[in-house]
């Protein structure tokens, strides 16, 4: 391996992470600057991202691009003793995805922040300190690293759903964004109070005196010790995950926060809960998910249909949209939980394309909230008669999310769905009939929102003097949408690539898996 | 990519992608051509140019395929889509006469309603995205024919949905436009996660998608009877959907809001005949399970019967033709419960040609007449359109069963093999609703067409030659087209033959004479209530008045699902939503903000504020660790 | 000759003095100082275990390096426990720390 690729993933872990750094120095009256670097580094970065998807190689599999810098070690270390905390870098076939994933959502969220005018150097900052945190945990290779990234991804969403974040005042109860961001917070830290006792009690158990996560995947740790194990890190990154009944902090964040958190919020940071799961619960732990996995899989159905059912009951879009993420990452905790190949291969891609469709959802919300100030289902109609571009790329990300061929959702879930069958038809029935209660609500909001007369007098009083002439999205909202449909069309129609990626990676964490029991 | 080497094959695949490529051309050139000419009526021909090539190639190629059949017996060709561990799944085609025959049917009608929506569309804003619309639907709808793997027809099959979805919702500003794609969405949603269940049960059982290897396996007993009944069974319930069979035909007459052509091309003679298509695909292991062809037989009976009621006292004239078409579809499927394959294909075809060219008519009817759809306001209108009263009359001639017209010989077939399955009740009840759908036919084709002309329609005129020219060619096929049942040379023994070597052609003198019959009876009695008026409609209608009413009001049937949907399962959605704000949300996790907080408030006296009383603390509890250490190292 | 008892002693009495001045003492600078008595108490400590600790000599100069090491971090404290105890006085004119309650429920 060259150079350049040992080094890439520190590069697109520190791009962010500079460019934060940068950007604090940048005088604060020149937003065009800081818009447009901040535009140039998100290109970069999500180029070097899928640079790196493409080019891992999926006939050696294991991790590749690794590369490693000691941080600390311990003076007392019993074996290996010189490199117990190591930013050890890495991806397999599962975070490969996943750092592409981020790249594009990275890409496509700073574009539509281009219309943030309220401190947008604070935003830039915070946001792409948060980006920094997310690539870590999908690249470090050491727990207290992931740890490290994790939190580091966690902390910048307070500040901006606090900040950028909307209130918004509903007929029956209020949710404000100081409610929403510390409810947020408060569920994560809670989250990562859960992880970071069990990843140090993985790192007490195992004697290595390393936080190394390929050196600890080694050992056989003690079954008992497995079980009480696992539902501390399967709970703890499955807060974030979405998991049923610790949900709520998801669609009341996506509420609160504005388009470009939402975005990375929905699309990325519930899947480091997912990736979490896989990593540190089914590689290091394998007996203990083996035990854990019918839980688990229950608590999956349940988020599906629950998720899409509350759904089903929202009036507000966001409200909507976040829920059917609870829904949808069910069928991720489902298909992880099938212990197979093609359920596991089918949640990572289903990690991935969920990550891609909701991106999409909020930015098209993004731009109809920015520019009627509402997004109640009631009071919107026929909006599609002034915004054919967002009309046609929500009916896009709803068809996704409804899972129709040729678009991803429907790969990923019928993998999920066969996995499912292998083991457990009739979880696997649940899962197709959330897939049917997806389709009502999705259409229904379709058809009231965006189709149907457009009351001129209403849209008049609605929407913001600033769009009256051109209420559709613009420029930037455009090519970031655009990009995030055509990722969705690209992954629905030619799968085989991602699939075989994503194969290598879940074949080896089941071979782990094996190996153990 | 593996093949067997024809040529055919390679031209089967090819027809799809082409209509594929066209639906990506045209919405392409649509966007960049938008920022180049702000005035797009100068390119407005642009997208009916690509899609009609591209399915007139589609039409040539079928020729090709058809020789290949006919001379080398068909085969299959796939490829790799997807390969997860050890499983493959493959995209592939498989070409034998039935699939043939649908590709020459999908192929032409798409082609003629493409030609008469140059005509019909002029001037709509959209115009170029119902053409784009039209080559997605016709891509879909021929993959769908050719799919050798239940997955890859799935794909299709959603597609086609997703076609017929957008064409019906294409005057979305109408909100009864926006409901009716809605609903048929969903309804036919509801039969698609059936069929998916089926699917991935099958896949299960044999693991293979592959239909042929399905065949096989299942041939052999490789399923469990379980397994076999119900994936069958679901497998059914995904067709009844997209054939709009009872109790799943709600959504078709509501598609009706879409333009006419569109209800000709999907809502009639293609996409809501795949349902009955893929019964007749699937019917080798149809037929190791007799339970579940006795229900597809009575579904089948009951739709046809049922919906042929409700053609008989609809006023809108489309309706009157969805209602028509979910009966006919209920015949074939009817059919297909007997084991009749080759007359149910031939049926679809006719009924397709038939039908397309009883929309068109009407839509003709419709264009020149400002878009009224009530036949009580149509009437003489043979003198302002004769092109399109004689298409009209031959088509509907031909659905009645008039010999020599095709509609009589397919019927005539369908009968025939109900008859040899040995349901004899079956086939009273079906010479009933054969009575019912020339009494329809009769109504719709009289009312509109004859008597004397009201005022307001004097200015009606004929439609432009590219929308009767298409409307000739079909009554000239309509007419003749039955005559491929006979066994016309040495090499053609007649269709049933032709499609399954081991049926003769054969003929039922008394039936055949029994149907015409009917067909004659039931005209004149349509005469004489519509035209003549000697019978009192009136009268009729006060024989029974609850039982027209119910009829009118579709049984109920959309009332109540509308009341399921409103308040059970939106209801249910309302509270589960509620469930999740209240009792999870506000008493779970605010409920436990708020204890933390009351306990706060409890405990907070304890910060007195003076450094003294925090020193103390300390002090106290450094000697109480001090001790406590002291006592546990005794 | 000087025992590891005289160490204790004094360093018990210093530590009891810089308490008893931390509890009782108003005066913000004398609870201040009083700190310092206890820190430089347990400095004093340290300094006599390590001379008379049974062990080598690396392991002995430990406690030097401790000492050394809460000296310097004293220091640092002391000048930050200044620096907010003059903009005490700026604000509140006083310096008396019963006056100094505004962290009370």
């Amino acid at each position: 391996m060259n150079t350049f690729e040992s080094w890439l993933l520190l590069i697109i872990i520190m791009i962010p992470l500079i460019g934060a750094a940068v950007f604090i120095f940048m005088p604060k009256d020149r937003e065009e600057m800081i818009q447009w670097s901040a535009t140039i580094l998100g290109l970069i970065t999500m180029v070097l991202s899928i640079y790196c998807f493409a080019a891992y190689n999926h006939n050696d599999g294991g991790f590749q691009f690794a590369n490693s810098w000691i941080w600390l070690d311990l003076p007392s270390n019993p074996i290996i003793g010189q490199q117990a905390i190591q930013l050890n870098l890495g991806i397999d076939g599962i975070s490969a995805p996943m750092i592409m994933l981020t790249g594009i959502v990275m890409f496509t969220g700073v574009l539509a922040s281009r219309s943030i005018s309220d401190r947008p150097k604070e935003f830039f900052v915070l946001f792409f300190l948060l980006i920094s945190g997310v690539f870590g945990v999908f690249a470090s290779l050491d727990l207290f690293f992931l740890f490290f990234f994790y939190e580091l991804s966690v902390l910048p969403m307070y500040l901006l759903i606090g900040i950028w974040g909307s209130s918004t005042d509903f007929k029956t109860f209020i949710r404000t964004k100081e409610y929403g961001a510390m409810k947020l917070m408060l569920y994560l830290v809670a989250g990562s109070v859960l992880i970071w006792i069990s990843i140090l009690a993985i790192f007490a158990e195992s004697g290595l005196g390393t936080f190394l996560i390929p050196a600890l995947s080694e050992i056989d740790f003690n079954t008992t010790f497995q079980l009480i194990i696992f539902p501390l890190v399967a709970l703890g990154f499955g807060i974030l995950a979405g998991l049923w009944p610790f949900h709520t902090w998801s669609p009341d964040g996506h509420v609160a926060a504005p388009t470009a958190v939402s975005m990375v919020h929905a699309g990325v940071l519930m899947k480091l809960g997912a990736y979490g799961i896989i990593r540190v619960g089914m590689f290091l732990l394998p007996e203990g998910a083996e035990q854990w996995a019918p839980v688990l899989l229950g608590l999956g159905t349940v988020n599906v249909i629950y998720g899409a059912l509350s759904a089903l009951g929202q009036r507000d879009l966001k409200y909507v949209i976040g829920y059917s993420s609870v829904s949808h990452m069910g069928y991720v905790l489902m298909g992880i939980a099938t212990l197979n190949v093609i359920g596991l291969s089918g949640a990572v891609l289903q990690m991935f394309s969920h990550g891609i469709m909701t991106a999409l959802f909020f930015v098209v919300v993004g731009v109809i909230y920015e520019r009627t100030h509402t997004r109640d289902i009631g009071v919107l109609e026929g909006i599609a008669k002034k915004m054919g571009w967002v009309a046609v790329l929500f009916v896009i990300a709803g068809l996704t999310s409804l899972g129709l061929p040729g678009l991803s959702g429907f790969v990923a879930e019928l993998l999920v769905f066969i996995g499912l069958f292998q083991t457990y038809p009739i979880l696997g029935m649940l899962g197709i009939i959330g897939a049917g209660i997806t389709a009502i609500y999705i259409l229904r909001l379709v058809a009231k929102v965006f189709f149907g007369k457009l009351n001129e007098d209403i849209w008049n009083n609605m929407v913001d003097s600033k769009f009256s002439k051109q209420a559709d999205s613009n420029y930037w909202e455009r090519v970031s949408s655009v990009v995030l449909a055509i990722t969705i069309l690209v992954v629905g129609l030619f799968p085989f690539p991602f699939i075989k990626v994503i194969d290598t990676g879940v074949t080896e964490i089941l071979a782990a898996m094996a190996g153990s029991l | 990519m593996e093949s067997n080497n024809t040529l055919g094959l390679h031209a089967a695949w090819i027809i799809p992608s082409i209509s594929a490529v066209a639906f990506l051309i045209i919405v392409v050139s649509m966007r960049i051509a938008g920022y180049f000419y702000s005035d797009r009526t100068k390119l407005a021909l642009l997208a009916p140019i690509v899609s009609i090539t591209a399915i007139l190639a589609g039409f040539i190629l079928f020729w090709l395929v058809l020789l290949d059949v006919l001379n080398f017996g068909g085969g299959s060709i796939s490829m790799n889509w997807l390969v997860v561990g050890l499983t493959e799944i493959r995209w592939g085609i498989f070409v034998d006469k039935v699939s043939v025959a649908m590709l020459g049917l999908v192929t032409f009608i798409s082609l003629l309603v493409q030609v008469y929506s140059i005509g019909y569309m002029k001037g709509d804003k959209h115009f170029e995205w119902y053409f784009a619309i039209h080559a997605l639907f016709a891509a879909a709808m021929l993959t769908l024919i050719l799919a050798d793997n239940l997955l890859f027809l799935y794909f299709a099959w959603e597609l086609v949905g997703l076609g017929s979805y957008l064409l019906i919702g294409f005057w979305w500003e109408k909100r009864s436009a926006a409901e009716a794609a809605k609903k048929a969405f969903i309804t036919t949603r509801i039969g698609d996660v059936c069929l998916l269940i089926g699917i991935i049960l099958l896949f299960k059982a044999t693991g293979t998608f592959n239909i042929s290897t399905i065949f096989h396996i299942a041939e052999s007993g490789g399923i469990s009877d379980a397994i076999l009944n119900s994936s069958i069974l679901l497998i059914f319930i995904g067709a009844m959907g997209k054939s709009a069979q009872f109790p799943f035909h709600v959504w078709l007459p509501d598609a009706m809001e879409g333009p006419t052509p569109v209800s000709a091309l999907i809502h009639a003679a293609t996409m809501v005949a795949a349902g009955v298509y893929l019964v007749a695909r699937m019917m080798p292991i149809f037929e190791l399970a007799p339970e579940i062809m006795l229900i597809v037989m009575i579904i089948g009976l009951i739709t046809f019967i049922f919906a042929g009621s409700m053609a008989l006292v609809m006023s809108d004239i489309k309706r009157v033709l969805a209602y028509s078409t979910i009966s006919h579809l209920g015949l074939m499927m009817l059919c297909l419960g007997t084991g009749g394959v080759a007359a149910a294909i031939f049926h679809l075809i006719v009924h397709g040609i038939a039908k397309a060219l009883l929309f068109l008519g009407a839509g003709s009817v419709m264009h020149s007449i400002d878009n009224e759809t009530n036949i009580w306001k149509m009437g003489g209108l043979r003198h302002r359109m004769p092109i399109t009263a004689i298409t009209f009359f031959i088509g509907a001639a031909s659905l009645a069963g008039l010999p020599p017209l095709a509609g009589f010989f397919s019927k005539d077939e369908l009968l025939l093999s109900i008859l040899h399955d040995g349901q004899y009740v079956v086939l009273a009840i079906t010479l009933l609703g054969v009575f019912l759908s020339a009494l329809y036919m009769a109504r719709v084709a009289i009312v509109p067409f004859l008597g004397s002309t009201p005022k307001h329609l004097e200015q009606s005129h004929e439609s432009s030659s590219i929308m009767w020219v298409p409307l000739v060619i079909l009554a000239i096929l309509s007419a003749g087209i039955g005559f491929l049942i006979l066994p016309l040379s040495s090499t053609y023994p007649g269709w049933a033959e032709f499609i399954d070597p081991s049926h003769h052609f054969e003929l039922e003198p008394w039936l055949m004479i029994l149907s015409i019959i009917l067909a004659l009876a039931a005209l004149i009695f349509g005469w004489s209530v519509y035209l003549r008026k000697s019978v009192s409609a009136k009268q009729i209608i006060e024989f029974a008045p609850s039982f027209y009413k119910t009829i009118l009001n579709k049984y109920y049937i959309d009332d109540l699902y509308q009341w399921i949907i409103d308040k059970c399962v939106l209801a249910f959605g309302n509270l589960v939503a509620l469930f999740d704000r209240v009792v999870i949300n506000d008493k779970a996790v605010d409920g436990s903000a708020i204890s933390v907080y009351m306990s706060a408030l409890k405990t907070r006296v304890l910060q007195t504020g003076y450094l003294f009383t925090y020193g103390a603390a300390m002090m106290l509890g450094a000697c109480g660790l001090a001790i406590l250490w002291w006592i546990l190292l005794d | 000759m000087i025992e590891l008892t005289h160490f204790q002693v004094l360093s018990g009495l210093l530590f009891a003095i810089g308490l008893y001045g931390v509890l009782a003492r108003r005066n913000a600078i004398l609870v201040l100082m009083s700190i310092e008595l206890m820190l430089n108490a347990v400095n004093i400590n340290l300094i006599g275990y390590s001379i008379f600790m049974n062990a080598s000599e690396s392991h002995r100069a430990l406690g030097h390096v401790l000492i050394i090491f809460v000296i310097t971090i004293a220091a640092a404290e002391l000048a930050l426990a200044i620096a907010i105890i003059l903009r005490l006085y700026r604000n509140k004119s006083s310096i008396n720390t019963d006056d100094i309650n505004i962290m009370r429920w």
